[in-house]
């Protein structure tokens, strides 16, 4: 089984975010959208690749939408309404509010500049009755194996982080994320999953950001300085997102400092616009956001003479904005139009709020995921090789940034399933714990990193893995206890044992005896042998003073190992048949089992070296 | 009724059947009825404990259990018997898990001791398969005596359970086991650690949690085994694995984490830095540690954890960060530096708690001399001056009281923010005016410059009338009258005038000085700078008469050092005042009694404040860092004892008891690293250990003789460390010569009872425990057997109170002096005769019932006491001068020799002791001053 990733958008680059993600024979299409960047064919993803045919609702299970900006969800009405998707698409509810305004905000602005409509208003709210809205942390069975689920992002609102999950093999798709909080919004919450596969994006792949508090500080600091000088602060920003921030940022401020000063929102509602000439300080919220016209333009032309005015900009300006203007360097005249010049004399404060997270957050999201492999989405090719290789080395995950109309396959968990025997259950319930030193230690606990690198005093508790997995052809495969193994394969218990027969010179054990004796040759009588078990026996309970030594008359017993004096002639055990015929030897014939390999060496070195040559 | 049930009961138990759930039922009633009599209950007592022999079944147990447990908890004379019987095989050995967990959890909660039930029971219930005995017993396992080996396997295994409750029970087990354990097997405590760092990646957030605790406390007893010089590696390890955690997912796990580094005293200064900064710094690249073998953390994961701490979405979070951040502010001025512009930037929070934490941080900072403002801290620190919630502004201007600023910018612009302070909320005349004049005081220069440019705002405007109305006036006024009473010296710029229109201020300014001085005080410091042009030396001593304020005042900005020898102020000071001002002051005694009082107080809680400081340092010592805390006791005493004036009466005595105390503590401290379980005693270590335990004995004797006035808390306190050093020396088979200890010990002891007779003291938890085991020794064998394990425990649950010094402790001093001898002008004297040495003596504090002696000897064979009678001397109990001619009867047949003299006073609590020298004194000696040489030489002249 493996999860094949299918990057449409975002490859190697910012814009049109879309990746077509296939698990387990499910297909789902992490977001639908466009790059501002173009206004041909490279404006949309590439959806020919999903299906040759067009039959898009066969090639895809649903579409999972992570926010409301544009270069995530700027394409979906196009591919539902155009390309004639029909499937499911989920988002949150907020983006489900708010995506209608953005998408037509931006279709206005096409039109305003003159280019081809790609799709009609009503084209956005027929995309939009396709939409199923979810909750975060929301469980949704999107068909009988598919779940996907809402994990808070940050970023903007409504904003979400999906967890997909076929069968065994589940996965995570950030969207953009924020792992530092602001004032309106949280850090990415997510849960510890086991996941095969994270794709995340990596806009700032290198970037660590510093906190945000000295941005609010320098925010703050250069709004007050102005008021106080009685001067006007205007803040032009879009409708959403920072403007929130800042808003929170001042009346936090405002409250604490106990501020009369007003603020007004050009947005909210018709402005009064003799305010904007009326005596004494105050603070303006206009938009939009890069000064390009509209009614913060027109703020901006009666403000920008005086310096005591402030205006702040927000951190980026698209080129050729009176905002990109302010911003590379402090121009002393604007030129709007032919006819009309602009004094500005006002200072300038640029604001640098970003909603993404830093490298460190990415990584710190990939460290507690920890996930089988990563792909980079949403950022630059050469910070991206540099993430990649960081994540690679220090977190040992498998990572890969593909560009665009690339596919990446990784392999995905599957899991048998299979029945548990009674005794398994049982013996399973009841804890059974060992403890051991790190040399003896069973490697397959070492699951982690960290306790590969464990030492000295170590548990583990072994219930579960004392069972055995049994898989017999046509039948589901079965744990069992691993008692009942003979019982179940009806078979007997075969055990291995290990035997060796050696010679012993007895001259110096017995010398009385083989004196009394005629001929080596006779057997030794039972009394004899005993004696020299007897004998035996004493040599090695003072040779191996912890060991269980049992004397059972003709034979010797140590745990599993046993000797006994070798009447027959020719013992199989015995390693060479040409063995001297020593008159004065008697063989010795040992038998032990595997566990006791060590002790019956021992045991029988002992021996050996009791009698005066060995062979 | 209670018949009837009776006999029921009877019936069926002759035929040998177990009782009818309905007769259970009719029991309870019985007893549960407060009228039942008590015959008939243990009848009924009877009749379960023979039923119980007959059935084993499971419901009947349980019925059975919870009748007993009934029965004991309302008839408590018959509890013994119910709760024999609960202990009884019946219940224990019931084949459900469930009822042997209820009984024992009935068992626990009828008995108030420890219960004793046995290990390999305990062991087996909780190997058992039911999981709620389980979870019940580890969570209860303390209440049972068991061994703590046996335990500690438990709780280990038992990390590993599939059950999560389980595991996180297991690893709370572990925590409380490492608390109150006595663990020194290395191998044991690295695999606790080991477990428990495995833990925090544990996919439950509250095992992951209760791990953090787990490394911390098991990461403790690792930094203390580790060996000296991998102490400071294993403390960094511990700190960067905790820093690890500050970034879960889960709010309380990253809560945990924060208050645990906040405890670990110990980091090295490039990790603390690290912390602050997300970026990993150069020199902790590819830094690893290895705690334990094989087993590596590289410093980079300590990257950016406080800063992540203070941005965190929850204020609980970021306030936990703030406070953690000032225990470390202690150590590194650096790491403070940095922190600071974190913090400055939490005064923009939008919780309440989280700015107030981040002030009282600065002010931790502040009191150790760490901050460092600068100008671009200041429009959010000063920002807090207007805030509208008023504890804010008043922690403010807690720290501005203390600040240090370096520019005069910097001075200005606190001064305009506390200006606007007062303009916003005028209810904070009284704090802004006495941040004002503690500020101008400790920046007088700045002062005189910004008076300078504002005079002309203090001028009358129009036909001499004053713009006395302005409260921007009063608050410039305050300003001004500071900056003679600078530290810095040769402040003189502010023109007299400005002092006269303060009088007319007088009322306002003096309730706002009101901790400083008082009205009479002010109108006189204001009349005399207003009346003289220029400053005068007598302006010079006004300051030295007004208390200097430092309580909470930088040690460094305070730089006069005092003689040892408290004399009155007024007696110096007065005599350089002109006519009136004497008339003034000498009317006024009284009032400058008070002041002196005052200045006492304030002297006390500096005092106070340095004996927190050594309070702090003794966990350093515990976990083995004696060197560094040795270094920050030295630099205390160096630094900021010294810089205390002591030339108010009684501050000298106070001074001099801090230093002493201070002493005590540095060898006591130097005793104890040599019993920390690494240290091996080799046989240079007996002699060193010897030596130091004798200079202790010593201290410790000089500190609880030569200072009267102490109070019974107090005493208590010196008492304990005494105790301590008995205990040290028992504990050490080597040097313990354990009669004479155990004596002691005893006699410390029956004294600290005493004290607790006489009067509402209680002692501490430690000294009850020594009670009770010198009970125990007493008790259990007459003889003189050697405990040394026993000793060496209890010494490990001593931990070192904050040295509260409430009263003014006098100081026994003396000076000695022999007027024109050296070594080139010898006294004569004749071989065999005796020789008269005229010594001039000084003596301080000396009551008449104090027995002092003179000790002369000569080289190291002979030594001779003489007797010092105080009755002979009139003279006043505070100073006594006077000459006594010393006879030294052993005059050696030389030309000429040396004696070396001392005046020591009779250790009058001590035991009599034994020594040689006839009609010596009977006990110990303290020694009042340094030995004196004197020299003598063969006369000449017949």
């Amino acid at each position: 089984m493996a999860i094949d990733s299918l990057v449409l958008g975002a490859g190697q680059e910012v814009g049109k975010s879309c990746v077509v993600v296939s698990i387990n024979g499910k297909r789902i299409m992490f977001d639908c959208g466009m790059h501002m960047g173009y206004t041909d064919s490279r404006r949309y993803p590439d959806f020919s690749l999903i299906s040759n045919t067009g039959d898009f609702d066969n090639a895809l299970t649903c579409v999972v939408v992570t926010h409301f900006h544009l270069d995530h969800i700027g394409a979906l009405p196009y591919f539902t309404e155009v390309c004639g998707y029909k499937g499911p698409i989920y988002m949150t509810y907020p983006t489900k509010a708010l995506a209608p305004l953005m998408l037509e905000d931006y279709r206005k602005n096409m039109d305003r500049r003159g280019e081809d409509e790609q799709f009609t208003s009503d084209h956005i709210t027929e995309c939009m009755k396709k939409v199923i809205p979810v909750d975060l942390k929301q469980t949704v069975q999107v068909d009988k194996d598919l779940q996907i689920r809402a994990y808070y992002a940050g970023h903007v609102i409504g904003a979400a982080m999906f967890y997909a999950k076929v069968g065994d093999a589940a996965m995570v798709y950030t969207g953009d994320y924020n792992m530092t909080p602001d004032r309106h919004l949280g850090a990415a919450q997510i849960d510890r999953l086991q996941l095969d596969l994270v794709i995340t994006e990596s806009t700032y792949a290198t970037t660590i950001r510093d906190s945000r508090y000295g941005r609010e500080r320098e925010f703050l600091k250069a709004v007050h300085t102005c008021i106080a000088a009685g001067g006007k602060v205007l803040i032009p920003t879009f409708a959403l997102g920072r403007a929130q921030e800042l808003c929170i940022l001042l009346e936090d401020y405002w409250e604490r400092m106990n501020l009369k000063v007003p603020i007004y929102f050009s947005a909210v509602r018709n402005f009064d616009r003799s305010l904007i000439n009326a005596p004494g300080p105050c603070v303006l919220f206009a938009t939009p956001g890069m000064i390009v016209g509209g009614f913060s333009l027109e703020v901006f032309m009666q403000w920008a003479p005086s310096e005591m005015n402030l205006v702040t900009l927000p951190g980026y300006c698209v080129a050729g904005t009176i905002g990109h203007k302010l911003m590379s360097g402090k121009p002393t005249k604007i030129d709007l139009d032919k006819d009309t010049q602009i004094d500005v004399r006002c200072q300038i404060h640029q604001l640098s709020f970003s909603p993404h997270t830093d490298a460190k957050g990415i990584m710190d999201l990939v460290k507690f995921l920890s996930p089988k492999h990563a792909i980079l989405v949403h950022g630059e090719k050469p910070k991206m090789a540099t993430l990649k290789e960081r994540i690679q080395s220090e977190l040992g995950i498998p990572c890969y940034c593909p560009a665009n109309n690339e596919t990446v396959t990784v392999p995905s968990t599957h899991y048998v399933k299979a029945d548990a025997s009674e005794t398994f259950i049982r013996s399973c319930l009841n804890p059974n714990f060992k403890f051991s030193t790190y040399s003896s230690v069973d490697k397959s606990y070492l699951d982690s990193k960290y306790s590969k690198a464990a030492s000295g005093l170590q548990v583990s508790d072994e219930r579960v893995a004392e069972g055995i997995l049994v898989v017999e052809k046509g039948k589901k495969a079965k744990v069992i206890h691993q008692d009942e193994l003979l019982l179940m394969l009806g078979d007997k218990k075969h055990e291995v044992q290990f035997a060796y027969c050696f010679p012993m010179h007895t001259e110096r054990l017995q010398k009385t005896r083989t004196e009394e004796l005629p001929s080596a040759d006779t057997l030794l009588c039972d009394l004899d042998k005993c004696t020299l078990i007897n004998q035996l026996s004493m040599k090695l309970s003072n040779e191996l003073s912890d060991a269980n030594i049992l004397d059972l008359g003709e034979q010797l017993q140590v745990e599993s190992f046993r000797v006994s004096i070798c009447s027959k002639n020719s013992c199989p055990h015995r390693l060479s048949h040409s063995v001297h015929n020593d008159s004065e030897s008697v063989f010795l014939c040992c038998h032990w089992s595997l566990r006791d390999e060590k002790l019956a060496w021992k045991i029988i070195s002992i021996m050996k070296s009791s009698s005066p040559h060995t062979t | 009724m209670e018949q009837h049930v009776m006999n029921s009961i009877e019936q069926s138990l002759n035929n040998n059947q177990p009782l009818s759930s309905q007769t259970l039922a009719s029991l309870r009633s019985l007893i549960i009825n407060p009228t039942t009599s008590d015959s008939s209950l243990s009848s009924l007592l009877d009749a379960l404990t023979r039923s119980l022999r007959l059935t084993r079944d499971s419901v009947f147990l349980h019925h059975c259990l919870k009748l007993l447990t009934d029965l004991s908890a309302r008839r408590p004379h018959l509890s013994p018997f119910a709760v024999d019987l609960l202990r009884s095989d019946s219940l224990f050995s019931s084949a459900s898990p469930r009822l042997v967990g209820e009984s024992l959890s009935a068992l626990l909660s009828l008995t108030s001791s420890q219960n004793d039930i046995d290990a390999a029971r305990f062991v087996s219930l909780c190997l058992g398969p039911s999981v709620p005995v389980r979870l019940w017993l580890l969570k209860n396992a303390e209440k049972f005596a068991i061994r703590e080996s046996v335990l500690l396997a438990v709780f280990l295994g038992f990390t590993r359970d599939p059950f999560p409750y389980v595991r996180k029970a297991a690893v709370d087990g572990l925590v409380k086991l490492c608390k109150n354990g006595d663990f020194n097997d290395r191998d044991v405590i690295e695999g606790c650690y080991c477990r428990a760092v495995e833990l925090l990646r544990d996919a439950e957030d509250n095992v992951r949690s209760a791990a953090v605790r787990a490394v911390y406390d098991w990461g403790k007893l690792l930094v203390i085994s580790s060996e000296e010089r991998n102490k400071q590696d294993s403390s960094d390890a511990v700190f960067i694995q905790l820093c690890c955690m500050v970034r879960d997912m889960s709010m309380e796990v990253r809560l945990e984490a924060f208050e645990a580094l906040g405890k670990i005293g110990l980091v090295s200064e490039d990790i603390l830095l690290q912390t602050l900064f997300k970026k990993v710094l150069g020199i902790n690249k590819d830094k690893i540690y290895k705690p334990i073998k094989v087993f590596e953390i590289s410093a980079s994961a300590a990257a950016g954890a406080f800063v992540h701490g203070l941005e965190d979405e929850f204020s609980e979070v970021r306030m936990s960060a703030c406070y953690s951040l000032h225990t470390f502010t202690v150590f590194s001025s650096q790491f403070a530096g940095e922190a600071l512009n974190l913090l400055m930037d939490m005064l923009n929070d939008d919780s309440k708690i989280v700015r107030l934490q981040a002030l009282n941080t600065m002010h931790h900072m502040a009191t150790c001399n760490h901050l460092k403002v600068e100008e671009i801290h200041m429009h959010s620190f000063l920002s807090t001056l207007f805030d509208s919630c008023s504890v804010i502004r008043s922690a403010t201007r807690k720290i501005l009281k203390l600040a240090k600023l370096m520019k005069l910018e910097l001075f200005k612009l606190c001064i305009d923010g506390l200006l606007g302070n007062l303009e916003t909320y005028p209810q904070d005349e009284v704090d802004v005016f006495s941040v004002l004049f503690h500020i101008g005081r400790n920046h007088g220069k700045f002062t005189v410059l910004m008076i300078e440019e504002v005079s002309t705002e203090l001028e009358p405007a129009f036909g001499g009338k004053l713009g006395f109305d302005s409260t921007r006036v009063a608050a410039f006024l305050v300003l001004a009258i500071s900056a003679p009473l600078s530290n810095e010296s040769d402040v003189c710029g502010v023109p007299s005038r400005i002092f006269s229109y303060a009088v007319t201020w007088l009322g306002r300014i003096s309730y706002a000085l009101s901790d400083v001085m008082n009205r009479e005080t002010l109108l006189a410091y204001l009349s005399k700078c207003s009346r003289s042009s220029t400053i005068s030396l007598a302006d010079f001593k006004i300051k030295e008469a007004l208390p200097t304020v430092k309580g909470d005042m930088p040690s460094h900005l305070c730089s006069e050092v005092g003689s040892p020898v408290s004399m009155p102020l007024w007696q110096k000071g007065v005599e350089t005042f002109d006519h009136h001002h004497q008339k003034l002051f000498l009317g006024k005694s009284g009032t400058h009694l008070e002041y002196g009082l005052r200045e006492c107080d304030e002297l006390r809680q500096s005092v106070n404040l340095v004996f927190r400081k050594v309070k702090d340092l003794w966990s350093l010592v515990q976990l083995g860092c004696t060197n560094e805390a040795l270094k920050a006791i030295s630099r205390a005493c160096k630094e900021e004892v010294a810089s205390f004036t002591t030339d108010s009466p009684g501050s000298a005595g106070a001074v001099a008891f801090t230093l002493q105390y201070l002493r005590v503590i540095k060898l006591l401290a130097a005793v104890w690293e040599h019993l920390m379980p690494t240290k091996k005693l080799n046989c240079y270590g007996v002699g060193k250990l010897e030596l130091l335990l004798g200079k202790l004995d010593r201290r410790l004797r000089e500190i609880r003789n030569k200072f009267i006035g102490l109070s019974k808390a107090e005493e208590l306190q010196i008492l304990e460390l005494i105790v301590v050093a008995c205990l040290l020396r028992l504990s050490k088979i080597e040097i313990c010569c354990y009669d004479t200890a155990m004596k002691k010990l005893s006699s410390i002891i029956s004294h600290v009872e005493i004290l607790r007779k006489g009067g509402p003291i209680e002692p501490s938890h430690f000294i009850i425990e020594v009670k009770k085991l010198l009970n125990d020794i007493g008790s259990s064998s007459g003889g003189s057997t050697c405990k040394p394990l026993l000793f060496k425990k209890l010494i490990d649950s001593f931990s070192l109170h904050q040295f509260v010094l409430g009263g003014s402790p006098r100081h026994i001093n003396a000076e000695l002096e022999v007027p024109g001898n050296d070594s080139e002008n010898p006294l004569p004297f004749i071989p065999g005769i005796p020789a008269s040495i005229p010594l001039a003596i000084t003596l301080y504090n000396v009551l008449s019932e104090h027995r002092l002696w003179l000790r002369i000897s000569m080289g190291e064979e002979s030594t001779q006491f003489v007797f010092l009678d105080l009755n002979l001397i009139r003279s006043s109990d505070e100073v006594r001068e006077f000459t006594f001619v010393a006879p030294f009867y052993l005059t050696p047949k030389a030309i000429s020799f040396a004696l070396r003299v001392s005046i020591g006073i009779e250790c009058l609590q001590e035991n009599v002791h034994q020594v040689k020298a006839f009609g010596g004194p009977k006990r110990e000696l303290a020694y009042l001053c340094p030995e004196e040489e004197i020299f003598l030489c063969k006369s000449t002249k017949w």
